[in-house]
């Protein structure tokens, strides 16, 4: 790395990171020079000129070759015009100025040939002032229009997409603004956040976030099979009481609301031939909302990996990530000041901890430790299990209940069984925390969500198989309104529950805690508990929303209402947070929870329904066929007689109906993905090299750093002269080793000047 | 979306749409909310760039950033002549970094500056203890402290010599996801 006789030269271009010091300019401080770095000393993977200084931040995320030279660059003190008069900053003189004004040149240079879109978004990126972004800005169009000049008359259709790149950033940008006004909820957001931070306020967003995918949902939904149908309604012959709020049916199942309410014909309304294919309709509309919601599930997923994926390798207890990550969004006073609180006390854990953390328990407390953990799964298992079986056994008998009891209210009780056991099981699991003691405290966070997810998930899965194999199979009339009836019952029952617990028990909570048990305190909002359960309702609404199309519109409202009540309570009846709750990996976890098992759940259940089940015979879009996809069958059959459309018959047959090819694109993915994992791997691998790296080169230069002293000292003792003037320069300043690279640095002045001098 | 308003031309308009993370109806808002801080000093007209600078006392008065233990230093880092003292420009780049739209690296070395209390372009000991004392306020001990900076050090200097360069700090909120949720003002 070092070549012997270039020692002293190479010693002293230490990395000095020159970021752009916006400090006064009169301070006595010793202001860095911006030393260019010999590009001998970086490390291999970075995709540095000579030139450019530090910060490979950019080549983590090497999306665009443009971004190569766009790290953070030296961000110049003045603007570019002024370089030139920069003397004043840089101890070099004019040979420093020009190498700014090189590296601004090569900045602009490397934004001409990008597209506007992507020039914005690297000017935007630059941690420069306003003024010398708009400076850079300003030159780069005039440069562009320079060079633009020449192929003016060669590319007017260059000039025609410029023009209409122009006019789609312009629309983009209305319609962001448009959307930002629209929005809902900001300045509450923004209270919620100043009061309880971000983790909070992460609930929050979730809920917000779902409640678009409703919204998309319902106004697809309703704009294709239920605004149809509406045009050609039946009488209603039911009469109307009010429990129908609650059970769903009498009076509603003959509307919109159900399956059973839907024509199987084909809506044609005046002479014009218009026609409008009722089972079509349903079964591509229904289609096409989940798969918006699949894609757009799996980007936010991909996205989420991609920003909050870490290493597990390089993974800290982490004291480091407490101190920089203070929660700018925290703005009340008080809020402030109880997080400041609870941040010490979380130090001094951690701190307690890291003393702790090599005392190595004995045999018998790990093996009571793990004979707890194995005791509670257990427990914790058979609890579920027994739970599902109490629901699949109160479903089947719930027809002979159901005929001995008139009442009609009798059918919401597997619904407030159902409900029952969401509230109370969660809880029971959150008390095991009393017997089990865990080594990481996001272990213990992770062990509760799993066995929630488990309970819920398998509670839903009890009834969907019960709806499939029992309702839909033995019974006479329309089981599809039947579960859609159900499915219903169970969200609403779900919402009741929700609203008294929040606003009778925690309020009953606060109540204990401030007067009776003053000891309690206020209870802290459980975040993982309050995600799982929208989970649980989107999960139901996805699975519903085949067999009762309005449901998206009955769980948008349920989301608005519970937006508010969850915010007032939290305003009323909790305190904030006082352990740090990963919120960036908590929502990761949770939408891919919701993509998976959720959203796969959903879709298998309706596949099966779809390519399995016998419509029922005399309601709904369907009726009368012997599976549901048959009405896909028949269209291409139709379409197959028309030559037009010949091609739709082509993708069908040959894309989607054909093994070979799902064979052949599944063959292609696997290759695609081993390849990037071994990619991966080999980078993990360069990381931990590079990582090793780093920590050699600093032993060598603090070992260098010593090695100068010492020469320092010795030439010290030969020429005492020469030496005596350069001390004033040296401030006394900070720890020794800032001293050493002061001393450094002017050791390179005296050493050019020495060997300048012999020459001399 | 017309352009109804005479705060700005239209050219200004443009160039801060594209020079910060904003879009031109924010942009204006936030205008009116640096109007609100100084209505004196601040006039209604900035087609002719006048140059006007909010002091810092009012700027640290802003709701958003009265309690911040780090108001001084941000004001510090953003504004012209590192007095805190700030501009137009100054107040839209502050808020433009610490919107949400700002990513990661850009927010990373900007919260590097702030932390970099003495602006030496490290962040050594002293700049920790100063960071952990803002942190705490008074809560732990001196030797607390001056533990944590240790630990501090340990885990995140990467070359070992004693203090955070960019490239360290940076390397160490690859590891903390929550940086970009946390480092973020919302106006």
């Amino acid at each position: 790395m070092l070549s012997g006789g270039q020692v002293n030269e190479i010693i002293v271009e230490v990395e000095h990171v020159p970021l752009g010091v916006q400090s006064r300019p009169s301070s006595s401080q010793i202001i860095p020079e911006k030393t260019p770095v010999n590009s001998n000393f970086i490390l291999v993977s970075s995709i540095s000129d000579s030139d450019v200084t530090h910060s490979q931040i950019f080549s983590n995320r090497n999306d665009q070759k443009g971004k190569q030279l766009l790290r953070f660059a030296t961000p110049s003190k003045e603007s570019f015009s002024q370089t030139l008069h920069n003397s004043e900053n840089t101890g070099l003189g004019t040979l420093h100025t020009s190498h700014e004004n090189i590296q601004g040149q090569k900045l602009i240079e490397s934004l001409i040939p990008m597209t506007s879109r992507d020039r914005i978004k690297a000017i935007r990126n630059q941690p420069r002032t306003m003024e010398e972004k708009r400076n850079l800005r300003k030159m780069v169009d005039r440069e562009k229009s320079k060079q633009s000049r020449r192929i003016l008359e060669l590319n007017c259709c260059a000039q025609c997409l410029n023009s209409i790149s122009l006019a789609y950033r312009r629309f983009k940008n209305n319609l962001s603004e448009l959307l930002d006004s629209i929005s809902l909820w900001q300045k509450t957001l923004k209270v919620i956040g100043g009061k309880f931070g971000t983790s909070v306020l992460s609930y929050f967003n979730f809920l917000r976030w779902l409640l678009k995918f409703n919204i998309f949902s319902f106004i697809v939904t309703f704009s294709f099979i239920i605004i149809p149908q509406l045009t050609v309604t039946q009488e209603n012959h039911l009469q109307f009481t009010g429990l129908e709020f609650l059970t769903g049916a009498g009076y509603f199942t003959n509307t919109v609301m159900y399956y059973g309410f839907y024509t199987n014909s084909t809506i044609r309304h005046g002479n014009s031939g218009a026609s409008y294919n009722m089972q079509l309709a349903y079964i591509f509309t229904i289609g096409g909302c989940l798969v918006v919601c699949f894609f757009s599930l799996l980007f936010s997923m991909a996205r989420y990996f991609r920003n909050n994926f870490i290493n597990p390798h390089i993974y800290s207890r982490g004291i480091a990530k407490l101190i920089f990550c203070w929660d700018f969004t925290v703005t009340h006073e008080s809020a402030v000041k109880l997080k400041q609180k609870n941040l010490s006390t979380e130090v001094r854990e951690n701190l307690s901890e890291i003393r702790q953390e090599n005392v190595k328990l004995t045999f018998n407390q790990r093996f009571i430790r793990f004979s707890a953990h194995v005791a509670a799964w257990v427990v914790s298992s058979g609890v579920a299990i027994a739970c599902c079986a109490a629901v699949y056994y109160l479903a089947e008998n719930n027809l002979q209940f159901l005929a001995n009891h008139s009442n009609p209210g009798a059918v919401l009780l597997l619904p407030f069984v159902v409900s029952c056991i969401n509230l109370v099981v969660p809880r029971f699991y959150s008390m095991f925390r009393l017997v089990e003691r865990y080594e990481m405290p996001r272990h213990e966070v992770y062990t509760l969500l799993i066995r929630n997810i488990f309970l819920k998930i398998s509670i839903i899965g009890i009834l969907c198989y019960y709806w499939l194999n029992i309702v839909a199979l033995n019974s006479e009339e329309c089981w599809e309104t039947l579960i859609g009836q159900e499915i219903y019952r169970l969200l609403l029952m779900d919402f009741l529950f929700s609203l008294a617990d929040s606003l009778l028990g925690e309020f009953l909570r606060r109540i204990i805690g401030m007067r009776l048990i003053k000891s309690l305190g206020l209870q802290e909002f459980d975040i993982a508990r309050n995600v799982l359960e929208l989970i649980y309702a989107q999960t139901l609404v996805w699975i519903g929303t085949f067999f009762c199309p309005l449901l998206p519109f009955i769980q948008m409202i349920t989301l608005f209402i519970m937006f508010y009540v969850k915010n007032i309570s939290l305003m009323m009846n909790f305190q904030p947070p006082s352990k740090a709750w990963r919120a960036s990996q908590m929502m990761t976890f949770f939408i891919f929870l919701l993509f998976f098992p959720s959203f796969t759940g959903v879709l298998c259940t309706l596949a099966i329904t779809i390519w399995r089940l016998k419509p029922s015979a005399d309601c709904g879009p369907f009726r009368g066929l012997h599976f549901f996809i048959e009405s896909i069958y028949s269209w291409i059959d139709t379409l197959n007689k028309r030559p037009s459309y010949l091609w739709v018959v082509w993708i069908y047959q040959n894309l989607i109906g054909s093994v070979h090819f799902f064979f052949i694109l599944t063959l292609i993915v696997l290759i695609i993905t081993y390849l990037y994992w071994q990619i991966t791997e080999g980078r993990k691998i360069m990381i931990r090299l590079l990582h090793e790296q780093i920590i050699n080169e600093g032993k060598d230069k603090m070992f260098l750093i010593d090695k100068l002293i010492k020469l320092q000292g010795m030439e010290k003792k030969a020429n005492p002269t020469l030496f005596t003037l350069e001390r004033r320069d040296l401030e006394p300043w900070g720890p020794l080793h800032v001293r050493q690279h002061d001393a450094a640095r002017d050791l390179r002045f005296r050493r050019s000047f020495q060997e300048d001098n012999p020459k001399a | 979306m017309g352009n109804k308003q005479a705060v700005f031309t239209h050219e200004q308009l443009e160039a801060y749409q594209d020079c910060t993370f904003f879009t031109r109806k924010e942009i204006m808002r936030l205008f009116y909310r640096y109007q609100d801080l100084a209505p004196q000093l601040v006039p209604l007209d900035y087609t002719s760039c006048p140059d006007v600078k909010v002091p810092y006392e009012l700027i640290g008065s802003m709701p958003e950033l009265k309690d911040n233990p780090f108001r001084q230093r941000i004001a510090q880092v953003f504004s012209e002549d590192g007095d805190g003292h700030m501009t137009l420009d100054n107040f839209l780049d502050m808020f433009s970094v610490m919107s949400e739209m700002a990513p990661r690296d850009l927010k990373a070395y900007y919260a590097f500056k702030i932390y970099d209390f003495n602006n030496d372009d490290y962040i050594c000991a002293w700049d920790l203890e100063q960071t952990v004392t803002k942190l705490t306020r008074g809560e732990l001990s001196a030797e607390e402290v001056s533990l944590i900076c240790e630990k501090v050090l340990d885990e995140a200097d990467g070359d070992h010599d004693g203090r955070l360069s960019l490239e360290d700090f940076q390397n160490m909120i690859l590891r903390a996801p929550d940086f970009l949720s946390t480092f973020h003002i919302r106006i």
